[in-house]
């Protein structure tokens, strides 16, 4: 590594929970007449937060920051307090700590009760934290939990004229997926205790699913993947993301897009291969078709779309199923770009959001039929917009190419082993289909003759906040594209050892 | 150290075992008095929490000590009724304190309705100590005829009569099936000790005598726990009840048949499991049964209505089926794991009918549509309820999680062995997610939609006071639980022997 963090943060993972738990606290304290401080608080202590995150990726043993200290033993149960970063979950708490501060700084001129907005985000960057860094399921369920609350009140106050039914729409998925989740982590952690006293943490469970038999496999991947993978999600149980995510927020929607979804790609790589890798292999197919169909089908439903941020919904559906494909290879490449794509795909659709934040904000509407021209009159946003479409259609020198190169050419791989070679056409489709949804999508809002259907009068280009979080994030989509290997040293290590334990069997 | 158990046997002598009972029958004796002398409301409930606060330390005394002992064959103190009688006193606090502000209460004669609380819980004390068939019964009846006159209490109000003569005829019918299965019992077994009759009925077979006994006291002490099909009444006293008695009923007297049940069926069949040629296996499935109507039915009927007490009472019905687990898996770890939920639950659902109570008093009604706009207009009482509503729902990292993943766990796994109740922890687990749609319109109506008003609202101070202990409670237990769950797992191996 070119550079090294010089000396050891103490407790850095327990500060990655505790600064913003802190943080929220003192920002949500800040209303009435200090309303107005209440961005600089939520700035401070997000900003702390990300450079907490930072510091892991200039840190060449991640083992030394491992937290394990004994919380709840009693009556044959056994919950502990262990925070790991490795691998898999380096890059996610990069991104979460990266996309909250972001968000922030993008979100600075909100007026609307600012100190409940901003402590709500630091509140679910708690959550977040805690889901990637936890490595107990009693503390991971816990987190993956207080990611909800703070979700539902950010769509529920904030959101748009359809808020109250997206909200609870949201929550209800997701709780009944995560209660589906919780029946699995129990058949998990009581299978592995065999007789013994049932730890809840990682280590023991993994070191226990030894005796795992097939069917139980077989089962419980089923519960642990429906749990994790409604929050991807996959698509016959996908329809309360678009709503979700055209009802909330700016900020909102870039954390659910940007981090949130990805806690049910996680999971499902944490839990469900790590652990139980026979029953990865009897679900392989079924990954392969979830994935293909929510690939092909959010690509083709973007087409429909008329509202820009809808579309961007969809998009993100399609781009967690080449997560899933991805994964679903259960090779070392694979798993590989599956983690890099969950990355990528956080930078990108941070942006896309954001513009698609700033179209409603600055334009009035999100109506794609209703906008045109929109370039001359607002240069900056249209770069930043083609910029954004560029990168999630996979343009080469952008971190979204290497994804779906990856992903594509793990999937190849396998459909050649699988000797099933025309499964490949379904990654062109999809690959031509996003090309196509983009492109016409840009076409009509940017170019062509300037609309009238709108009153352009007080429409103004990008602010310098939203500048400001839009070029940092445009600069890294920028920087992992030219150099991949970055984001894909951290991964290569954890992908390959999990390969070979995956083809073990 | 100068405080420990010594300073209660010092002052009671062989009463020691009875010793926070006595101090609560002498405050119920002197608490009328209080009243006609002083005529003021704050000093009767002055002179109760001091009378509560007595019998509260002698308890905590006796409990931390490890104090064992017992009177008269009739009643016996050991860990397991420290941890229920903690139980009763804090319910009890918790209503007197916040009675003295309720508006529910304004008409009442104030020292008769003190005198009247401290009273039933001394009931629920009995029963907890008993170790007698003869002093569960007097326990159960003592805390359940007072119960009724506190429902009747509530003169104002044509509901709460409606409940009161519901609320009677329903409990003498319990108390007559309750009656009738104890004197069967007495019958087959010769005695009315109850670790008498564990060890008489080992060395018996299974008679029909027994069956109709078990049968007749799962209905009556059904009817006190309001499991489905007993469950009727709960509903129209919990709503007729003044709040503050409500509360009490809700999160203790119903508490009351838990213990009972725990005390005869757990005791007996636990020491006649050795045999097996007794009917466990049938009585459990009876109570598993019972268990998975019970939490369905509760959390079904809740998402329909509209009025809080009543949604809090169907509520009350479900977790009631989720402590029955214990009764259908009758082992020492699922033991520990109901009493730190009946724990758990005396904060989250005490909190909310105090939350209730608290919003009746100054002037908000009972339907969930008055809770429009709440959060505008007291910010943190309405966080403190959809903290509660939330800890009733289980979500982390609030104690009904907590105490709802030990439970639930106990059903499936019992010392590294699956247990043949995993359906039965599947029911439970779906009717936790059930259960969040109906908190949530709470929640919703709170802090989503729109009030008439937002003009601000001053809760009285002992209202605030009593919310915010519950809401520290529920806190804490979640990410603490073993500062109770400890206390509950001796007390289960005390009771399992």
């Amino acid at each position: 590594m070119f550079f090294e963090f010089p000396f050891e943060i103490p407790y850095l993972l327990t500060l990655l929970l505790v600064v913003p738990l802190t943080g929220a606290v003192v920002t949500l304290a800040m209303g009435g007449k200090r309303q107005k401080y209440a961005k600089y608080s939520a700035g401070v202590f997000s900003g702390i937060t990300m450079l907490l995150s930072l510091v892991l990726l200039f840190t060449p043993d991640l083992s030394v920051y491992n937290e394990s200290y004994p919380w709840i033993d009693t009556a044959g149960l056994r919950m502990s307090y262990i925070l790991t970063v490795d691998g898999l979950s380096i890059l996610m708490v990069f991104l979460t700590g990266l996309l909250v501060f972001l968000s922030t700084v993008f979100s600075a001129r909100e007026k609307d009760r600012p100190n409940c907005f901003f402590a709500l985000m630091l509140a679910m960057e708690v959550g977040l934290m805690g889901v990637y860094t936890s490595a107990d399921y009693f503390l991971f369920y816990i987190m993956w939990e207080v990611t909800l609350i703070p979700m539902y009140f950010m769509i529920s106050w904030f959101g748009g004229p359809r808020r109250h039914y997206a909200a609870i729409k949201f929550f209800i998925y997701t709780h009944v997926a995560s209660l589906v989740m919780l029946i699995g982590i129990f058949a998990l952690v009581f299978g592995a205790a065999g007789g013994g006293i049932a730890d809840f943490s990682f280590e023991a469970v993994l070191a226990g699913s030894v005796a795992f038999g097939s069917t139980f496999q077989m089962l419980v991947f089923g519960l642990l993947f429906f749990g994790f993978a409604v929050k991807m999600p996959i698509v016959p149980f996908h329809t309360w993301l678009p709503d979700a995510h055209v009802e909330a927020p700016t900020a909102g929607s870039v954390l659910l897009a940007g981090v949130m979804l990805k806690m049910g790609s996680y999971g499902i790589i944490r839990v469900c291969l790590e652990v139980l890798p026979e029953g990865a292999q009897y679900w392989q197919p079924i990954m392969i078709f979830i994935g293909v169909l929510a690939m092909i089908y959010g690509a083709y439903a973007c087409i429909a779309q008329k509202d820009l941020k809808k579309m961007v919904a969809f998009s993100s559906i399609s781009h967690m199923g080449m997560v899933m494909i991805s994964m679903a290879c259960l090779s070392s490449t694979g798993i590989e770009f599956a983690i890099f794509q969950m990355f990528a795909h956080g930078l990108i659709s941070a942006v896309l959001f954001m513009v698609c934040g700033m179209a409603g904000h600055s334009i009035g509407t999100r109506e794609i039929p209703l906008l045109g021209g929109i370039a001359g009159k607002m240069p900056v946003f249209a770069a930043f917009m083609m910029f954004g479409f560029m990168a999630s259609l996979g343009l080469p020198g952008l971190v979204g190419f290497w994804a779906e190169f990856g992903i594509i050419f793990s999937f190849y791989d396998y459909s050649v082993s699988a000797d099933m070679i025309w499964l490949i056409a379904f990654c062109l489709i999809s690959l031509l289909l996003t090309a196509g949804y983009y492109l016409w999508a840009m076409q009509r809002t940017l170019f062509g003759r300037l609309t009238d259907r709108i009153d352009l009068s007080h429409i103004h280009d990008v602010s310098r906040p939203e500048a400001i979080a839009l070029g940092a994030i445009c600069a890294l989509i920028a920087l992992y594209g030219l150099w991949p290997d970055l984001a894909l040293g951290f991964v290569d290590g954890y992908a390959s050892s999990l390969a070979a334990s995956l083809g073990v069997i | 150290m100068i405080f420990d158990s010594s300073v209660v046997t010092a002052i009671f002598g062989q009463f020691a075992p009875l010793a926070p009972m006595i101090v609560l029958i002498i405050g119920a004796l002197i608490l009328p008095a209080v009243f006609f002398s002083t005529k003021r409301r704050e000093a009767v409930t002055a002179v109760s929490m001091a009378v509560i606060a007595v019998s509260l330390l002698f308890n905590i005394l006796m409990m931390v000590d490890g104090y064992q002992g017992e009177y008269a064959g009739l009643f016996s103190y050991d860990a397991f009724a420290g941890i229920m009688i903690l139980l009763f006193q804090v319910v009890i606090f918790l209503a007197a304190l916040v009675s003295v502000s309720s508006s529910e209460t304004t008409r009442m004669h104030y020292g008769a309705y003190n005198s009247l609380l401290l009273a039933a819980s001394v009931g629920m004390m009995f029963v907890a100590t008993a170790s007698d068939l003869i002093t569960i019964f007097l326990g159960v009846e003592l805390a359940s005829i007072m119960s009724y006159v506190l429902v009747a209490m509530k003169r104002s109000d044509p509901r709460a009569a409606e409940a009161a003569v519901k609320y009677v005829i329903i409990g003498g019918l319990s108390t007559a099936l309750t009656l009738y299965g104890l004197s069967m019992l007495y019958g087959v077994a010769g005695t009315t000790n109850i670790a008498d009759i564990a060890a008489s009925l080992s060395t018996q077979e299974f008679s029909w005598a027994f069956g109709i006994a078990m049968i007749t006291m799962i209905a009556g002490y059904g009817f006190k726990v309001a499991a489905v099909p007993f469950h009727m009444w709960a509903p129209d006293v919990y709503e007729g009840a003044a709040t503050p008695v409500s509360m009490f009923l809700g999160t203790g007297s119903k508490k009351v048949g838990f213990v009972a049940l725990f005390k005869v069926f757990l005791v007996i069949f636990v020491a006649a499991n050795a045999t097996a040629s007794f009917a466990t296996e049938e009585i459990q499935y009876v109570f598993a049964v019972i268990a998975a109507i019970t939490m369905t039915v509760g959390n079904v009927v809740a998402i329909s209505q509209n009025n809080i007490k009543r949604m809090l009472a169907y509520s009350s019905i479900a977790q009631a089926g989720y402590i029955l687990i214990v009764m259908a898996v009758m082992t020492e770890y699922a033991l520990a794991s109901g009493m730190f939920h009946m724990f758990t639950h005396v904060f989250m659902k005490g909190g909310a009918f105090l939350v209730v109570g608290a919003l009746i008093t100054v002037g908000i009604g009972e339907k969930i549509s008055d809770y429009r706009g709440l959060a505008k207009r007291a910010p943190l009482i309405a966080l403190a309820m959809a903290v509660f509503l939330f800890a009733l729902a289980g979500i982390p990292p609030l104690a009904g999680f907590t105490s709802k993943v030990f439970l639930f766990s106990s059903a499936i796994y019992d010392n590294g062995v699956m247990t043949q109740w995993i359906w039965l922890a599947f029911i439970a687990i779906l009717n936790s997610a059930i259960s969040l749609y109906y908190y949530m319109r709470v929640v919703k109506a709170m802090f989503i939609d729109r009030g008439e008003t937002s003009e601000r609202i001053k809760i009285p101070r002992t209202f605030a006071a009593a919310v915010a202990i519950c809401f520290v409670f529920v806190c804490v237990l979640g990410v603490f639980p073993q500062l109770i769950m400890d206390f509950c797992a001796d007390a289960a191996s005390v009771l399992f022997g």
